[in-house]
């Protein structure tokens, strides 16, 4: 698309913030709203914006498809072997596996948190690919 | 008269999906659709209570479970439109036009 | 036409139908008591450890349900992608009378 200075300086401005603020509803995902699809929604909208106000080509060589492809594939393993830890502890699958601490402890919540930056990483590097595949065919 | 405004953003998806030839607008009636019942599964489940379901605040909290399964239901919803859209693309690059009769008509010619 | 007149009759009649249906089920009276709410205030921070209660539902009891939404959208990019490939750099080829 036409390329004005105004927005040109605006997305290079804008889009480092709306990765740290996705970034930041993952990470506070249990004890205020937020969570893993919210904060990975977010992170895949600061993408979004540099494809629409920069290009393609310059968000290629910051995001390059083929990592993007590799992290989501490594995202879900890394989801099935959390889910096998709580089996292996003796819990269940997807079970907690620090559930013996006392409730007020902090390992008793990493379970929680562990899941909510694995799906939001997920979540956050699929909806990019799909906007990065579907901008290159113009 | 939540449930009335809800009812009618339904309707007019449901509209949307029959009247129109255009195909995008099609899938656009479906979406429409879709963020009509999401809405009213959360609007019925927030009857019950007062403020946000967080521990730390003061007062009675709403129903937790519907919010929760929403979210799931958002995510699928946009899967089957990022789906339906790349579908109607590839029609596009075949038939080059966007019109569902013409679109059906060729295609019944191709296949006789 | 005559099909147009019966196609604008047919659908007049689905969206009132439809909307006499919305109607019986939307109107009536909900109950505001809940179970569900009740004994998650309770239990759920020593079950799971999470303050949002939410986060505690689809992360701490059901969390299958989040491994399967997962799953719906890795097919859903992988569907996209493969879509998507045999027309790179290769719009307005295809032909009709080919």
């Amino acid at each position: 698309m036409k390329k004005t200075s105004i927005l040109d300086l605006i997305s290079r401005k804008l889009a480092p913030f709306m990765l740290l603020f996705g970034f930041y509803l993952l990470a506070y995902g249990h004890t205020s709203p937020g969570g893993g699809f919210q904060g990975g929604v977010v992170m895949a909208s600061g993408v979004i914006l540099l494809v629409v106000a920069q290009g393609v080509k310059a968000t290629e060589s910051l995001f390059p498809a083929l990592s993007l492809t590799k992290v989501e594939i490594a995202a879900f393993l890394a989801f099935l072997a959390a889910g096998l830890a709580g089996l292996v502890m003796g819990r269940g699958f997807l079970g907690n596996p620090m559930a013996q601490v006392q409730a007020s402890a902090v390992p008793r919540v990493g379970m929680v948190l562990i899941l909510n930056l694995i799906i939001g990483i997920e979540v956050g590097s699929g909806i990019s690919l799909i906007c990065l595949r579907l901008f290159r065919n113009e | 008269m939540a449930w009335l405004l809800m009812g009618a953003i339904f309707l007019v998806g449901l509209w949307g999906v029959m009247n129109k030839a255009n195909m995008v607008k099609k899938v656009m009636g479906l979406s429409i659709a879709n963020s009509a019942i999401i809405l009213l599964f959360i609007y019925y489940g927030s009857l019950s209570g007062k403020t946000a379901p967080i521990e730390g605040t003061g007062e009675t909290m709403v129903d937790p479970l519907p919010q929760a399964l929403m979210l799931t239901a958002i995510v699928v919803g946009v899967c089957v439109m990022a789906l339906a859209l790349v579908l109607v693309y590839r029609l596009y690059l075949k038939f080059h036009t966007l019109d569902m009769r013409e679109v059906e008509r060729r295609a019944w010619e191709l296949h006789d | 036409m005559k099909s147009r007149r019966l196609l604008a009759v047919a659908e007049t009649v689905v969206l009132l139908l439809t909307a006499f249906f919305l109607f019986q089920v939307l109107h009536g009276e909900h109950e505001t008591s809940s179970e569900i709410r009740d004994y998650m205030v309770e239990n759920c921070k020593e079950e799971t450890g999470a303050l949002n209660l939410v986060t505690g539902i689809y992360l701490g009891y059901r969390a299958f349900d989040t491994l399967g939404e997962t799953v719906v959208l890795l097919v859903a990019v992988s569907g996209v992608l493969f879509f998507l490939v045999p027309t790179l750099g290769k719009d307005n080829e295809e032909n009709l009378d080919s």
